[in-house]
């Protein structure tokens, strides 16, 4: 209640006086989003570390100079926090007007018309589509909604510990098999006394890789894309690689987090998001670097560009200034300047050229993407089914329960199908 | 209870002698007429309207949606007794049963002894004795607080503190905190350490002991520990019975400190999955709000029975002075 500026000290007391009655007007004071004076106020909140909130608050000051009728109030939480809030919050009603989305949750809000369609936005000219890289413009359209507009392309990649890669004399190369990356962690865990990985066994994004190296998927359109027969020898062979210590011990990994397990010295590498690798910098004390993604054929690592985006809220009160201010964070070269590569490499020309990246964490992401689309190995993506985010956080919590030992491969399998499809049913 | 006063006259301070046991005395006497009643509902009327629109109607809501399945988002479906049923056939939720159950038996009875224990040595009159039930009591005024929770998840890692001070006595378990067997005891360690509260009641209690009664004990040739299990005890049984059913209450409802130290996850491997995480994960992580509110009914219908037993049990160990009840 005391972000409200349009209440003075007198109503506020009339307010207090007023109890219950009282707190019904404070909280109808609190959704509504506009000022005095013809200004207009948006809210944008979006998940993510201490050093994108200082980003984004520096754009969005930008953006207020440049558009003086309109104000942006801003919020950020951790990623699994700023989903817990905003669900709470747009199922009370009163969302933010944009926030950061991803393509696991367009399905599952579209579904419960939470989402705005900016198309018409498009169309009145608030909202410019020009100019996106490689059709990015498309990346959240749904049944011809536009549900949100990309800010940036990720990948995938194999984030390593290059000097331990080094001194065991491993070389990740393009075209690279599981097996030879195997081969690799045991050796860097025979002569570095080091686990060769943090363990991929719980991480959905990485497991959809696999499947897709093999034409499947982890999800289809509506359900899910693989059976407990092709889980089950993944993760009994992942619990082997705990227990000879190739993959790291996750216990000690259990007591870092959130902190990075290969930027605290706990393994040689780990597969994330390659815009994550300005994050291990920071944190860690090594030099890392970005590693091609190995695959079963050595041809096709099954990746795709992921995607951070903005997306309105369809009970936005300001559909132009909502479609302006995602216009904004897109195109702005101002914004790529002050954005880096925190949201993946900008998804427009215009932004993509404006920054040009001088320190050797950002330099090799932008080697990497060039690299993974010069070779041609990029698929597109479905986006994901309602419950999604649901079954990756089991995903991820099963996966670390089993290399706890706290369950058996077959009984982590079947509770992990358990709980999937109580989250499709359910959401 | 909340007891209004009609009438100034009937103020007594019959409930500063008999502590727990005290009844207040009936209302005024002479009637006199609505007007005053009226006068009182209406300085009542916030707390009425607040408990009506935030307490009492969301209660009966939650306890409507505990049959149906409710997303947040569209309409609750009735689905009758199948989030019950499903419950039941659900291994985490029998998981969060275990680890409450531990934490209520162990780490309540544990909180209650160290609390006496502290109580007993404090009771007694010795130079700088303010000083040290204040030092003892700190603890339990940031005890609940998130930053202690914090702190503790610092003391239990690897390589922290208690790491360190175990590898100098040859213990080697590494930090608490990752370890699917160990961060429990993490969390027990955290709620006893804020026995501040029930050791205030306990010292109360043990002020209100007639000294006469330890002199002819001593004369009798009982010693301490016979003073204490037959003069102590009992006289104090009614503070230690209140302590028992707030401390109970008060386990079965641990959350924030399962939550933080176990950094949101309430793992490693669900080792403090306590009930209310379990609770709150199924609501707002997988927006099943049905199955929380389940949930929520079994839990408050479980508390309600456990306290139902404690005050049956009353009769058989709780002395109360003057007849009692």
């Amino acid at each position: 209640m005391s972000r409200n500026n349009g209440m003075d000290r007198r109503q506020l007391l009339k307010l207090a006086g007023l109890s219950a009655a009282g707190l019904g007007l404070t909280a109808a004071g609190c959704g509504a989003g506009s000022g005095s004076g013809g200004t207009v106020t948006i809210r944008h909140s979006w998940w993510g570390a201490d050093d994108r909130a200082k980003k984004v608050q520096q754009c969005v000051a930008l953006f207020e100079k440049k558009h003086p009728k309109i104000k942006v109030k801003t919020d950020f939480q951790q990623y699994a926090d700023f989903w817990k809030k905003f669900n709470t919050q747009a199922a009370g009603g009163n969302p933010p007007d944009v926030i950061q989305n991803a393509v696991t949750f367009l399905r599952k809000y579209e579904a419960k018309n939470v989402l705005l369609d900016l198309a018409p936005q498009a169309e009145k000219g608030n909202l410019g589509l020009d100019g996106f890289r490689a059709g990015l413009e498309k990346f959240a359209e749904i049944d011809g909604k536009l549900l949100g507009v990309p800010v940036g392309s990720n990948s995938m990649a194999l984030v390593i510990d290059e000097d331990a890669f080094e001194k065991a004399g491993v070389t990740p190369k393009l075209g690279w098999t599981w097996d030879e990356w195997y081969a690799g962690l045991e050796k860097i865990r025979s002569t570095q006394k080091l686990a060769g990985d943090s363990g991929p066994h719980g991480v959905m994004y990485l497991y959809d890789m696999v499947l897709r190296q093999n034409g499947k998927a982890f999800f289809t359109e509506d359900g899910m894309g693989f059976s407990e027969a092709e889980l089950l020898p993944y993760w009994t062979e992942a619990l082997a690689r705990v227990k000879d210590g190739v993959y790291a011990d996750p216990k000690k990994i259990e007591q870092i987090k959130p902190a990075l397990a290969l930027a605290k010295g706990l393994s040689a590498g780990e597969f994330n998001w390659d815009n994550f690798s300005v994050r291990y910098g920071a944190e860690g004390k090594g030099r890392y670097g970005l590693a091609p993604v190995p695959s079963t054929d050595g041809k096709r690592t099954g990746q795709y560009l992921g995607s951070l985006m903005l997306s309105g809220t369809a009970r936005t009160k300001h559909p132009a200034e909502v479609a302006t201010f995602i216009g904004f964070m897109t195109h702005d070269p101002e914004v790529a300047r002050i954005m880096g590569y925190d949201r993946g490499v900008p998804a427009t020309t215009a932004q993509f050229e404006a920054y040009q990246p001088a320190d050797a964490p950002n330099k090799a992401v932008a080697a990497y993407e060039t690299e993974i689309a010069d070779a041609g190995v990029l698929e597109p993506i479905t986006p994901h089914p309602a419950g999604a985010d649901v079954i990756e956080a089991a995903f991820l919590r099963i996966g670390t329960d089993l290399s706890l030992g706290k369950a058996s491969p077959q009984d982590s399998v079947k509770q992990f199908f358990t709980e999937a499809e109580t989250a499709l049913a359910s959401n | 209870m909340t007891h209004i006063q009609t009438s100034p006259g009937t103020l007594t301070p019959a409930a500063e002698r008999n502590g727990p046991a005290a009844e207040a005395p009936p209302g005024g006497r002479e009637r006199t007429g609505g007007r005053e009643n009226l006068a009182g509902y209406l300085f009542m009327s916030p707390w009425i309207a607040g408990f009506l629109f935030l307490i009492a109607g969301p209660m009966v809501f939650s306890l409507y949606l505990s049959f149906t399945e409710y997303n947040l988002f569209d309409a609750p479906r009735w689905i009758g007794l199948r989030n019950f049923t499903d419950m039941f056939a659900d291994p985490r939720w029998r998981q969060s049963v275990k680890v409450t159950s531990w934490y209520v038996l162990i780490g309540t009875p544990v909180k209650l002894a160290a609390a006496l224990a502290v109580a007993v040595l404090l009771a007694r009159k010795r130079w700088g004795q303010a000083f040290y039930r204040a030092a003892f009591y700190a603890p339990s005024l940031i005890g609940a607080s998130v930053s202690a929770a914090i702190v503790w998840r610092a003391l239990f890692s690897d390589g922290a503190l208690v790491d360190r001070t175990q590898k100098v006595f040859g213990v080697e378990v590494g930090g608490w905190i990752g370890d699917p067997q160990m961060i429990i005891y993490a969390l027990a360690a955290l709620t006893v350490w804020q026995f501040g509260a029930p050791m205030v009641i306990f010292l109360a209690g043990l002020k209100q002991v007639p000294r006469e009664l330890y002199e002819a004990a001593e004369v009798d040739g009982a010693g301490p520990w016979r003073r204490f299990f037959h003069i102590t005890l009992p006289m104090i049984s009614p503070v230690l019975f209140f302590n028992v059913l707030l401390e109970t209450i008060h386990s079965f409802q641990i959350f924030g400190s399962a939550y933080i130290v176990s950094n949101g996850t309430c793992g490693p491997a669900d080792a403090t999955l306590v009930y209310t995480c379990y609770l709150y994960e199924q609501g707002f992580v997988n927006s099943r709000m049905g199955f929380a509110s389940a949930m929520g009914w079994l839990l408050l219908v479980t508390v309600g029975l456990v306290t139902a037993v404690l005050f049956r049990s009353q009769k058989r160990w709780v002395h109360y002075e003057e007849g009692g009840r």
